[in-house]
This record gives structure tokens, sequence and C-alpha cells, in this order.
């Protein structure tokens, strides 16, 4: 019994750690129909942020959390000003998307030379402090993780509920022309998306840091995980998003204490695939214009 | 005026052909030794082919000064990243292009199976230092010769020690699912149980796997565990050590379980472990603190050059060069040669150790293994084990 609920706790953190990183590329989807594949990047630097602002300018660990959202935030819009927008505005889908894929690959090298390839010891000083209780255990800083996902998806779900912004960013989602006939400027709220996107990114990249193996590779080896969660979701649907990260990290520690750590991805995309098969809509079925 | 311009023309033009011919004729008139290496300078293992580079540009550096038996070292780098497809690519294009005499490499064993036909087709030797998988010379290849002791010398010496000298009688493998880690896991699996221990589980997983909190829930809910045997690259080995204290199962966390380790991680580890490396038992390929003149000697120039410590993967990449060093002073000067130089070795003295190939082209010598265990300042202590 210990186990099992040890377990679920394991599986609650792993899943709100997927979720930061997929509520990101969900949004980007939900407003642009657009995969970033760069992404993974952001997460990355975001997780490098993080680092250099505790070991390089002695900060605290809580502050390099705002650090990343921060640097994410700035890359965002540095990355549709300069190469996404101008893109989209020929007309042609295609090209942006092939741009993340150019963007992440240049990020991933940049941070190869700048950062080296050896892995870095991110530790967050809440690492170490253990909470047990009832046999089971889980350190402060997964409390953080847990905290700090929920606080993000409220947040997030009171932006796009009650705020002007968020209200204008759902009729862009649904209908980017008449969005604009109503006196919205898509092209801002195209940007916003961007940045609210690579912001929870790297935020996600900062509570990630102690937990990945910290190299220019790191965000690549989530982020596979991060459509999947996605595409079971629903492709661009918050909630979806959010149960699918949640389910998908409980089937991995079930998977790892029943079956073994080597069956996780097997497991994990052949629900994937049914998913595709039986309910191509993802989790939460609705309009794909509805969903943002 | 057009003489004149003529003139200066044709005195540029000879001026520039003679320039030309001098620095060919320089060239032409050093003997090289071609090596090609392939190493890991991206993805996991990239921290290998960092520290190997390290290693064998001190080594050429130092013996290009007087060159060997009149010969000049030259040295070109590939990318085999770790991973067979771009090792085998790697491995083309280096043999193409630069036309080795020897090749060094590869680390990681998947990388070092799948160079080893394009080489051996090539007819060139093949000298790799760090990697473990027992197919690499059993049966045996003629152009490959490894410096490391394989997995079966590596596996049954630790598990040996671990029933012996630690009193271990139960264990828990955890390995990467490549063919190195599964097969040294798969030689303690046989040792350890042969001698009368019990394995109770044996847990693999992918180089994807980031999170090991939940591996390590298994293992303590395994009940008494005495060992962990962990075979895997520097990254996810941190993250492991670490889940393995915060769920209690090792000394770190006050558990009883010693994490037992391989010559794959890098010097350092603990230093990033922190806490959670306390009483981890490990092996190294290179003891810092050896005596002997040629070690001082490597440790006091690496440190010069480098400001730092060498670690045991400069060290073997330093082996790899001076052994070549080696047989080229005994005469051997192209592929064919070397390799028959260095089948024909049987008392090379190295940084990490001595060197004696037997029949499968396998260094016997064990004197390369050393065991540490972790204190809890994080230093070692040597362990005297062999």
């Amino acid at each position: 019994m210990t186990i099992v609920l040890q377990q679920v706790i394991n599986g609650v953190v792993l899943g709100s750690l997927y979720v930061l990183v997929a509520l990101g590329l969900t949004l980007v989807y939900g407003v642009l129909v657009q995969i970033n594949f760069a992404h993974a990047d952001v997460v990355t630097l975001g997780a490098f942020s993080a680092y250099f602002f505790i070991h390089g300018a002695g900060g605290g660990y809580v502050a390099s959390i705002a650090v990343a959202f921060a640097v994410g935030a700035a890359l965002g819009w540095l990355m549709n000003a300069a190469i996404f927008a101008p893109l989209r505005e020929r007309g042609n889908e295609l090209l942006p998307l092939i741009a993340t894929i150019g963007v992440s690959v240049m990020l991933e090298n940049a941070m190869l030379a700048v950062f080296g390839p050896i892995p870095y010891a991110f530790d967050s000083p809440l690492s170490n402090d253990v909470i047990r209780f009832a046999g089971t255990f889980i350190t402060l800083q997964n409390v953080l993780i847990i905290a700090v996902s929920v606080a993000t998806i409220a947040l997030l779900y009171a932006f796009m509920k009650f705020t002007f912004l968020g209200k204008a960013l759902r009729a862009v989602s649904q209908d980017r022309e008449t969005a604009g006939l109503m006196g919205i400027d898509p092209d801002r709220l195209v940007m916003l998306t961007f940045v609210i996107a690579s912001a929870l990114a790297g935020m996600a990249g900062a509570m990630l840091g102690p937990v990945l193996v910290l190299t220019p590779f790191a965000g690549t080896s989530v982020i596979v995980k991060a459509f999947a969660i996605v595409i079971i979701g629903g492709f661009g649907n918050v909630e979806g998003t959010i149960l699918a990260g949640l389910m998908v990290g409980l089937i991995e520690s079930y998977t790892t204490q029943y079956l073994g750590p080597g069956m996780i991805d097997i497991v994990v995309f052949a629900l994937l695939l049914v998913m595709l098969a039986v309910r191509p809509t993802g989790l939460i079925a609705e309009k794909r214009e509805e969903n943002v | 005026m057009t003489l004149r311009l003529r003139s200066r023309t044709v005195v540029a033009i000879a001026t520039g052909l003679i320039a030309t011919f001098a620095v060919a004729g320089a060239h032409a008139d050093d003997k090289v030794i071609k090596i090609g290496a392939l190493l890991p300078i991206s993805g996991p293992g990239s921290y290998f082919g960092v520290q190997d580079k390290q290693g064998i540009e001190l080594a050429v550096e130092h013996l290009n000064k007087a060159g060997v038996n009149g010969y000049k070292l030259e040295v070109k780098y590939e990318d085999s990243a770790c991973s067979p497809l771009p090792a085998t690519q790697a491995a083309k294009r280096l043999l193409e292009q630069f036309k080795p005499d020897v090749v060094l490499g590869e680390e990681c064993s998947d990388a070092t199976l799948a160079i080893m036909p394009v080489i051996e087709e090539a007819k060139v030797p093949l000298l790799n230092a760090g990697s473990s998988a027992i197919k690499i010379t059993d049966p045996g290849n003629p152009w490959t010769f490894r410096i490391m002791p394989n997995e079966v010398m590596q596996g049954v010496d630790i598990a040996n020690n671990a029933y012996k000298r630690l009193n271990a009688r139960t264990a828990v493998l955890l390995h990467e699912n490549t063919n190195a880690g599964i097969g040294n896991a798969n030689v303690f699996n046989e040792t350890f149980t042969k001698l009368g221990g019990k394995i109770l589980a044996d847990i693999g997983f992918g180089r994807d796997v980031n999170d090991f909190t939940a591996i390590a829930t298994r293992i303590a809910g395994l009940g008494a565990v005495d060992v962990i045997p962990t075979y895997t690259l520097e990254g996810q080995g941190l993250k492991i050590t670490q889940a393995l204290m915060q769920a209690g199962v090792t000394k770190g966390g006050d558990g009883k379980a010693i994490q037992l380790g391989t010559i794959w991680l890098p010097f350092g580890f603990e230093q990033k472990a922190g806490k959670a490396a306390l009483g981890y038992i490990r092996i190294v390929q290179f003891d810092p603190l050896d005596q002997r003149p040629l070690v001082r000697d490597f440790v006091t120039a690496f440190k010069a050059k480098y400001n730092q410590g060498p670690t045991h993967l400069n060290a073997h990449a330093y082996d790899q060069i001076i052994l070549i060093a080696d047989v080229v002073k005994r005469g051997a000067t192209n592929a064919q040669q070397i390799r028959d130089a260095l089948a024909a070795t049987k008392s090379f003295s190295g940084v990490t150790g001595s060197v004696a190939f037997d029949k499968t082209n396998q260094n016997t010598s064990m004197d390369t293994i050393h065991y540490m265990e972790t204190l809890p300042d994080l230093s070692w202590k040597p362990l005297g084990w062999n």
C-alpha cells in the first residue's frame, strides 16, 4: 500500500513537470495551429539561466525561477519578432514550422558551444530536504514543483477566463480574421502567446533543472513526452493537457514499479496510438477553436 | 611601364611558387603517423570526448617536440556521439578523407562494436580504451585492441569483492539498456549468484529516463538490499544516486545499501552528487596518487597545461597515444606494422597501468583497476583491493 501511495506521489510530481512543459506547447498550438519544436530548447535555456543565476550571481533558487521565467519570455519575444512573425507574413504556414526546427538546432548547438557537453550538477537546496510520512517520502523540491504547477495552472486559467487579454487571445484562436475586425490586433496577441508559452517553458526549465541531467540536450529528453501529452490531451486543449500530463506521470511511475522502466515508452506511446485511433480529438473533446 | 609591371608580376609569381614549393617540400619531408580519433563530442557521453581530447593533445604536444623515431603524430577528430549510427558515419568519413594509420575510440561499447567491421575492412588498427562489452574482444578481431579491462574482468572482480569483502548477500542491478550496461549487469549477476548471493531486481532503463524517483521507490520496497551495482553514464548516474538517497536506500539517506560503480563515471562525480555519494564504492582506471615517475610527470604536465588535475579519462587517452608512440619506436610506421607491433605488446607501462595483449588483443593486466570509497567529505579512500 505504501508503495502504491508513493508511486502516486512520484507520478503527480512527474506529471506536474510534464504539464509545465506541455502548457506552452499547447498554447502556441491552440492559437497558431503550429508546433513549436524550439520549445524544448527554451526549457533548457531556462534551466541554464536558473543555474547560472544561482552559481554565477549567487542568487537563491526561488528567485532563479523568476529569472528563468523572464529569460524564457524575452526569448519568446525575440524568436517571434525576429523569425516567426516575418515568416508568417509570407502566408506560408510551413515556413514558421520549419523555422522552429532551425531555431531548435541553432539554440542547441549554441548552448553546446557556450555551456559545453559535460552535465551540470544543478542542485536545488530543497532537493536534500526530504519529508517522510507514513512510509512515504517527498522532497521539498517536489513539493515546490507541485505548488508551482498548481499556481501556474490557476493563474493561466484566470488569465484566459477573466482578463481582457485572455479573452482576446481566445478570440484570436477561434477566428483570427474576425478578431481583427473587432479591433483586436492578432499579431500582438500571437506575440503575447509566444511570450507566455516561452516564459512557462523557461520556468519549467528552472523546475526541471534539479530533476534533469542538465546538458544542452536536456529539454529534448522531455519534449517528446510533452508532445505526446499535448496529443493525448487534445491538440491545444489546456484542460486536456493537464489531465494527460498527470496521467502520463502516473503511468510512468506504475510502469516502473510493475513492468520496469524499459517499458515506459512502449506503454505511453501505445496509449498515444490508441488515443489517435479511438479518440483523435484527445481526452477532452472540444472543437479546436474553443480549446484555448 | 608595361614591362615593369610584367617584371613585377613575374617576380611575384616566382616568389609565390618558391614559397609554395618550400612549404610543400617541408610537409613532404615530415614523416607523419596519422591517428584518427573517434570520440563522442556531442550527446550524453560527450564528457568522454572532451576529456579524452585533453589527454591526447597533451601527449601529442609532448611527443612532437622531439618526434617519435623521426615521425610526427597528427590527430584528426571525428564526433562519433557514443552511438552506433553516427559512429559508423564518422568512421567512414575518417577512413576516406584522412586515411589514418591507426584509429582511437570509441568510448561507448555500442559505438565501438558498430565501427569495428568498418575499420577492419580498411585494415587499420583500432585502439580502444573505454568500452567494456565482452564482444569487442571475444572471440577477437585481429584489428581491434582494448587497453581497458572488459566487462567480465570488471564484473567478476566487483561481484567477488562485493560478496567476500563487503559480505553482501543481496543486490539490485541498475543499468542502461545498452550492450555494455546489460553485459556488465549479467556478469555481476552470474558471478554473485554462483557465490550464493541473491539478485532482488534487475532494472534496465533507456538513456532518455530522467526521473529515477520511481525506480528508487521500487528498490526501497524490495527490503534489505546490500549492494546496488550501477552501470550508467555520469548524468543518469548522478540522478540515480540522488534518488536512492532521497528514498532512504543508500548510506547518504541513512539507508544501508552501498552503490557500486564502474570506470564509466568521471572524476568529480562525488562532488556533483554531494551527500548522496556517501559510501559509494567505485573502480577508477587511474590512481592520481600513484608515485611512479611516469605518473608524477603526467600529473605535473597536465596541471601545467590545463590548470587542473587529470581524470582517468584524460589518463587513458594519454596512454593510447604513448602506446602508439611506443610501437612507432619499435619500428612500426604503417597500419599493418602498427597492428603487428600492438599485438606483440607484452610489457608496456602507461599512466593507468600496464598493457599486455593476449590472443584476442585484450589487455590482461588488472593493475588499472583501483577501488575507491567516498568519504563524508566527498574525498576518496583507496581500498587497496587489487
